[in-house]
């Protein structure tokens, strides 16, 4: 998985900015994406790339349980979060539908990778390399449930007697 | 080892247990509103799935539902899809709906317990972050997001990991109970901990200071648990537990029996273990209110506005964020919390719109008048709340103050109805989120108490209520 970084350097940044609450009344996703990270960002829309990481600090998807936020990033084109920590709600919603990987990273990783960097995330090493740093680091494994669900592909599709 | 309370009610409703991994968690109550469930029905619709207990399930609308005249419809056409959609489901999958005209409608979390729904040892789930105020009573509630809103009304489980027990003693007496509330001791221990302090734990909250407190204050405590990142957070059920939920519309009629059970088992044993231990003296906290746009982000009403590096305290992250907050909120270092000045109040949302909250504003507005400059507002948690409050003549002391009194639902603390403020407008809210832009885009959110939100009203600006009640 091969992507951008778009990089925001601040802990806590809560569901409510990465989708307001006016919109949770839209269901057509498209129209979604155009507010994702609209209270942090304005111009996030416009220079998201389908398969840009976004990477934050601690505590990523605080706050209210819309499922709207992942699918919003999601829609935006976004395939992972990269943070030194998530809000554990936004964490299941992101994997539960398949929406992105939340992917937990180490300090020294998080200093080191900047915007517009690209990264190689390789999820079966738990690896995440770094193309135009020429960096390595590695990625907190997911735990057996999370990864189980990302490898069906969603909380349906997750069939707990072929364990 | 003996066991926690959380670890009890975990135990006793788990359908399957793999000694490393997840459980299957059984789901006793399912409470569900018009904004994260619409997508969850479709998808059983596409699967051709039944809802597995629908008498189990209860649903009302109160996030975007307007709280003015409940004669007219409802101007805004998205929000009336959402509460025309969720009208639909509940018709075609047989689910209970105390809809936007029922005596029973309100903030799901608020006719809960006023029902009798919400029970001691029990599991609660709703597509909601603040269903963790249920653990009030001793149940286990989690706020879930919609495909798992989903998975609960296809199975009536969840495949859940296992928090840790984190245990919060509140120690101590409140020197002055009318000025320094519950809502005082959560934001303390918020600003504290900090609002990932709970990440991956179950709180329970313990010690004298807790069970001094009444079942809606303690609703008040549990209610912001999510705020400290926390899963959940509860109380051991007592007396007070007990009363409360005596003779409700839905209160079991076996009561009794449940009662000698719960007084039995549902409490933490002497030698269980918690993993995680917090104390928090409350002989002599302050009046709090926050000043930032996260609610960590919160001091003594005695104290300045902090500067990013005070703030900080040596992490660049945390200094780039009180930094960004104090722009947004376009506040400087040094200013004194009671120099603040504000536009609008809102008394409100699940945090603090219970009679309780609602009968302590009333006495510090009583005979006075708001400032000219303020706009102020009083919403009530719940029709039932609303309706307690007038027959007590609650609603005649706001309105003879200037406040205008509304109808019940979530309101200005999120932001989805027409309640919100202007860009740019400061507001002394109840609610439990500064966050940017939650209660409007652009519009200023100060965390306080309801006794807070009424002198600043009447003030024009944030006061020390212990001197001034």
């Amino acid at each position: 998985m091969k992507g951008n970084v778009i990089k925001y350097e601040i802990d806590n940044i809560d569901t409510d900015v990465i989708i307001p609450g006016q919109y949770l009344k839209v269901h057509d996703y498209a129209e979604l994406a155009t507010h994702a990270m609209e209270g942090l960002d304005p111009h996030f829309h416009s220079k998201v790339k389908s398969g840009d990481f976004v990477l934050a600090g601690k505590n990523f998807g605080c706050g209210s349980s819309r499922e709207h936020a992942p699918i919003a990033l999601s829609c935006s084109g976004v395939k992972a979060v990269l943070a030194l920590s998530f809000a554990r709600i936004f964490y299941r919603n992101s994997v539960d539908g398949a929406f992105l990987l939340p992917i937990e990273i180490e300090e020294h990783a998080y200093k080191s990778i900047s915007e517009g960097d690209e990264l190689d995330i390789d999820i079966s090493a738990n690896q995440i390399r770094n193309n135009t740093k020429n960096q390595t680091y590695k990625m907190k494994p997911f735990s057996e449930i999370i990864g189980k669900i990302i490898a069906a592909g969603g909380l349906f599709k997750y069939k707990p007697e072929q364990d | 080892m003996g066991k926690t309370l959380f670890e009890k009610v975990w135990d006793s409703h788990t359908v399957v247990a793999k000694p490393t991994g997840p459980s299957l968690i059984y789901v006793d109550r399912h409470l569900i509103h018009e904004v994260t469930s619409p997508q969850a029905f479709d998808g059983l619709r596409m699967n051709h799935r039944m809802v597995r207990r629908p008498d189990l399930t209860i649903a009302t609308v109160d996030h975007n539902v307007p709280t003015n005249n409940r004669s007219l419809p409802i101007l805004d056409q998205t929000s009336a899809v959402q509460v025309q959609t969720l009208e639909k489901n509940c018709r075609d999958f047989g689910i209970r709906l105390f809809d936007i005209n029922s005596p029973n409608q309100g903030i799901v979390h608020v006719i809960g317990p006023q029902l009798g729904i919400t029970l001691p040892g029990t599991t609660i789930v709703c597509g909601d972050s603040h269903t963790s105020t249920h653990g009030a009573f001793g149940a286990l509630a989690l706020g879930i997001g919609t495909s798992e809103v989903e998975h609960v009304l296809a199975s009536q489980t969840l495949w859940l990991e296992k928090p840790k027990p984190f245990e919060i003693r509140i120690e101590g007496k409140r020197r002055d109970p009318c000025a320094v509330t519950a809502k005082d001791i959560v934001l303390s221990i918020i600003k504290n901990i900090g609002t990932g302090g709970g990440t991956g734990t179950v709180v329970e909250y313990r010690g004298q200071g807790i069970t001094d407190l009444s079942m809606e204050q303690r609703m008040t405590i549990c209610n912001m648990s999510i705020e400290a990142g926390a899963r959940a957070g509860l109380i051991a059920p007592d007396e007070k537990t007990f009363d409360y939920l005596r003779d409700r519309q839905y209160t079991p009629k076996n009561y009794d029996l449940l009662v000698e059970s719960w007084k039995e088992h549902l409490k933490s044993d002497n030698d269980s273990k918690f993993e995680k231990q917090f104390t928090l003296h409350i002989g002599d906290i302050a009046p709090q209110v926050s000043w930032g746009t996260s609610p960590e982000m919160t001091c003594d009403v005695t104290d300045s506005v902090p500067s990013p590096d005070d703030f900080a305290k040596g992490d660049d992250n945390q200094k780039k964020g009180a930094q960004k907050a104090l722009d947004y909120m376009d506040l400087k270092p040094g200013t004194p919390i009671t120099d603040i000045r504000i536009d609008r109040v809102f008394i409100g949302s699940c945090t603090n719109a219970r009679l309780e909250d609602l009968i302590e504003a009333s006495r510090v507005v009583k005979g006075q008048k708001i400032s000219p400059n303020v706009r102020a507002m009083v919403v009530p948690g719940s029709q039932m709340v609303k309706q307690q409050a007038e027959e007590m003549g609650l609603d005649k002391i706001f309105t003879d103050a200037r406040f205008e009194w509304r109808e019940s639902g979530c309101s200005m603390c999120l932001g989805m109805n027409p309640d919100i403020l202007a860009p740019g407008e400061r507001c002394a809210s109840t609610s439990n989120r500064n966050f940017e832009g939650r209660q409007g885009t652009g519009g200023r959110t100060h965390l306080v108490s309801p006794v807070m939100a009424a002198a600043a009203a009447i003030e024009g600006h944030f006061v020390d209520v212990r001197d001034w009640i």
